[in-house]
């Protein structure tokens, strides 16, 4: 991610792209795979509008979407056209970490400063800890700017989603490698008009069916401790909620007990209803299925699993769904945050008290004023400001963390705080 | 007579460590006690000393562990409550990680009790630094975080080295050997060389994990600032006597119950 951003800046900064050793602190960062967000690398800030037409912001209006897996936290790394600039060994360098990223094919010569068209890219922290449990189960997958509403347009959509596995930890991670590639694939299917509902219910059935074939098919390795050997790998699934945020709205894919919290107006509003096999209309679906749920340890179908959706786990289909419950809301002017997180943290801390904690971090790290960096020109004061809103929902998802630990969480705890605040100033 | 001189030598070698931590931890608890503030070369030296200390016995270690291992895995000369927890021969390395959690948590200076507290308090202690341990940032969460899930897969290699080793115990040579023999613990000289090599096995193992030990601390350490090692520092040293301490208390109450328990209710607990 570094090495994007550099490259990018690079590009908008001088004509030459010329290699750049990464600094030892975000060598470091991309080593530790730490999904951060930053608007830009602290020490190259927010490039100058240029007037070569040849590269462009990302965010400008009017170009083909770049999309697939480079676009993970892209948006702010103000992505160039690779092949149009000048090879040199940097650039050369980031064309293949962008490899699977169509290119933006941009003609546009009107560029407007980055800061203004990022505004409405929301700004996340995200924190994933092992805990006090010996194997991680859980995966977090962050993707500004995965998609756009319709194609043409210029609204971006970002998607967010935290996955907790159970048995073994492949099903979470193939959930946090495939699943914004296939709900990205869902959305931009031409000549479909269908609902949110719709759609995500066919990314969930798409995903689920993937993780299924993925896991019998023969030949494949992989790292996770059951070695994909059956039957164990037919006993593993994980819980799946998904946010995409659109400028006006949230979309809420839940599928297991992982759980989306919206802070507004200092109240919390849940946006998914946790899939525990003793909810009433969860336990008479099981038992129309012919499916019993047992009091072993709490309730469990089949006295196995405590929860009544999961992706993966096709052991207990048909009891078991992978049907996601969708929730569509309109974002509003008193959103303050929507949160992601798995039941390391729910089990410990009440809705309300993480919509507080999250809202309280936002609101005690306002951007600064200008005079934090003295002697710099506005875009260092910018992209401070843009760092602040960061680090904010970054201390905000931390100190969830420190507090799930602090009331003995006993699981993995992954937590991702959205900031929906707008018109920050 | 030769053999009596050895155990004085590794008990000697263990209690030289308690009484380094006892004045170690004093020092520690000192400083901390002091300045919390602008005492970092201070708190990086103890740091220092104290993950030198740690080697140092470590080294001792090792050269026993080539003479017996067996009683470095089962101290004579601990409590058995203390090593009922042991992990070859010592704590587990991912214990160092698991108190920083438990620290970082207890330290966090939050009461969010209620939601509305949390809400009303707009400058709230929580922001404030205290550079404890509870004050671990984003950065260093992460990289704890990977620490931890190396240790735990680096313990589960040498837990799988031990597993190994114990069943070997039931196979060729052993076995066959006390099978075939036409007394139970008759020796011999094939005896005694295997049990030597199962001896030296287990020191091997027993040096493996030390490292292990060692080098989880001094990663941790590398991660962490140096108010905050100084504070998981003293923080580990003091549970570490502590049970030592509590070992030998519970001992002593268990001795006691013993002598007063007559023969009837100990029929009574075979049951």
């Amino acid at each position: 991610m570094a090495g994007l951003c550099r490259g990018a800046n690079i590009g908008g900064e001088t004509e030459t792209a010329k290699p750049v050793e990464p600094s030892s602190q975000s060598a470091r960062r991309r080593r530790m795979e730490i999904h951060q967000f930053r608007f830009v690398a602290s020490d190259t800030a927010v490039a100058p509008p240029l007037e070569s037409g040849r590269r462009k912001r990302q965010r400008l209006g009017s170009a083909d979407v770049p999309s697939g897996r480079a676009c993970d936290n892209a948006v702010q790394n103000s992505i160039v056209d690779e092949r149009k600039i000048p090879a040199g060994p940097g650039s050369e360098k980031d064309a293949d970490s962008n490899k699977c990223c169509p290119s933006i094919s941009s003609s546009s010569s009107e560029i407007k400063p980055a800061v203004e068209l990022a505004s409405d890219v929301p700004k996340f922290g995200m924190t994933s800890v092992c805990g006090r449990r010996r194997d991680m189960e859980d995966a977090v997958s962050i993707h500004p700017s995965f998609s756009r509403e319709v194609p043409e347009s210029s609204t971006d959509l970002h998607f967010y989603g935290v996955f907790d596995g159970h048995g073994c930890s492949h099903v979470a991670m193939k959930c946090k490698d495939r699943m914004h590639e296939i709900v990205k694939d869902e959305l931009e299917r031409v000549g479909e008009n269908d609902s949110w509902e719709n759609k995500m219910k066919r990314s969930f059935s798409r995903m689920d069916e993937e993780v299924t074939q993925w896991s019998t098919a023969v030949g494949i390795t992989s790292p996770c401790r059951c070695e994909l050997r059956t039957p164990q790998c037919d006993a593993v699934g994980s819980t799946a909620v998904v946010a995409v945020v659109t400028p006006d709205k949230i979309i809420i894919s839940n599928c297991g007990d992982s759980r989306a919290v919206l802070g507004r107006d200092g109240k919390a509003v849940p946006l998914s209803v946790d899939h525990k096999p003793d909810r009433p209309d969860e336990l008479e679906r099981i038992q129309e299925a012919g499916g019993r749920v047992i009091y072993w340890d709490g309730a469990r179908v089949l006295g196995v699993l405590a929860m009544s959706r999961a992706i993966g786990d096709n052991y207990l289909k048909p009891y078991v769904i992978s049907e996601p419950e969708v929730t569509v809301i309109d974002r509003t002017d008193e959103d303050d945050c929507l949160i992601l997180a798995t039941d390391g943290l729910w089990d410990v801390v009440s809705n309300e008290t993480a919509c507080g904690v999250a809202r309280m971090c936002l609101q005690s790290l306002k951007p600064p004023s200008p005079v934090r960096s003295p002697g710099n020109q506005d875009a260092t004061t910018i992209s401070a400001a843009r760092e602040s809103s960061d680090k904010a929902c970054s201390d905000a998802s931390i100190l969830l963390t420190k507090l799930a630990l602090a009331r003995h969480s006993t699981d993995n705890v992954s937590v991702v705080v959205i900031d929906l605040r707008k018109n920050r100033s | 007579m030769e053999n009596c001189k050895l155990q004085q030598k590794f008990e000697c070698c263990f209690q030289d460590w308690i009484n380094q931590q006892n004045q170690d931890l004093e020092e520690l608890l000192q400083a901390l006690s002091l300045n919390k503030d602008d005492d970092d070369e201070n708190f990086q030296q103890l740091a220092a000393k104290g993950i030198k200390h740690f080697e140092d016995y470590t080294d001792k270690r090792a050269l026993l562990a080539k003479h017996d291992a067996p009683s470095l895995l089962c101290p004579p000369w601990c409590t058995c409550f203390e090593n009922a927890f042991l992990w070859i021969g010592g704590c587990r390395p991912s214990l160092s990680i698991r108190l920083v959690y438990s620290l970082c948590g207890a330290e966090l200076n939050i009461d969010t009790g209620t939601a509305d507290h949390l809400s009303a308090a707009s400058s709230s202690p929580l922001i404030e630094s205290q550079g404890n341990l509870a004050d671990i940032s984003s950065n260093q969460l992460h990289l704890i975080n990977s620490l931890h899930l190396k240790t735990i897969k680096a313990e589960g290699k040498l837990s799988d080295r031990m597993a190994s080793l114990q069943e070997e115990i039931a196979d060729d040579p052993l076995a066959m050997i006390a099978k075939r023999a036409r007394q139970v613990g008759e020796s011999s000289q094939s005896v005694d060389e295997v049990l030597q090599g199962h001896s030296v096995a287990l020191g091997c193992i027993l040096v493996d994990a030390d490292k292990l030990r060692l080098s989880t601390v001094k990663e941790l350490f590398s991660i962490l600032t140096p108010l905050q090692n100084a504070d998981l520092l003293a923080a580990s040293k003091k549970l570490h006597l502590s049970m030592r301490e509590w070992g030998k208390r519970r001992e002593q109450q268990m001795r006691d119950q013993c002598e007063m328990i007559t023969g009837d209710q100990e029929e009574e607990i075979n049951k």
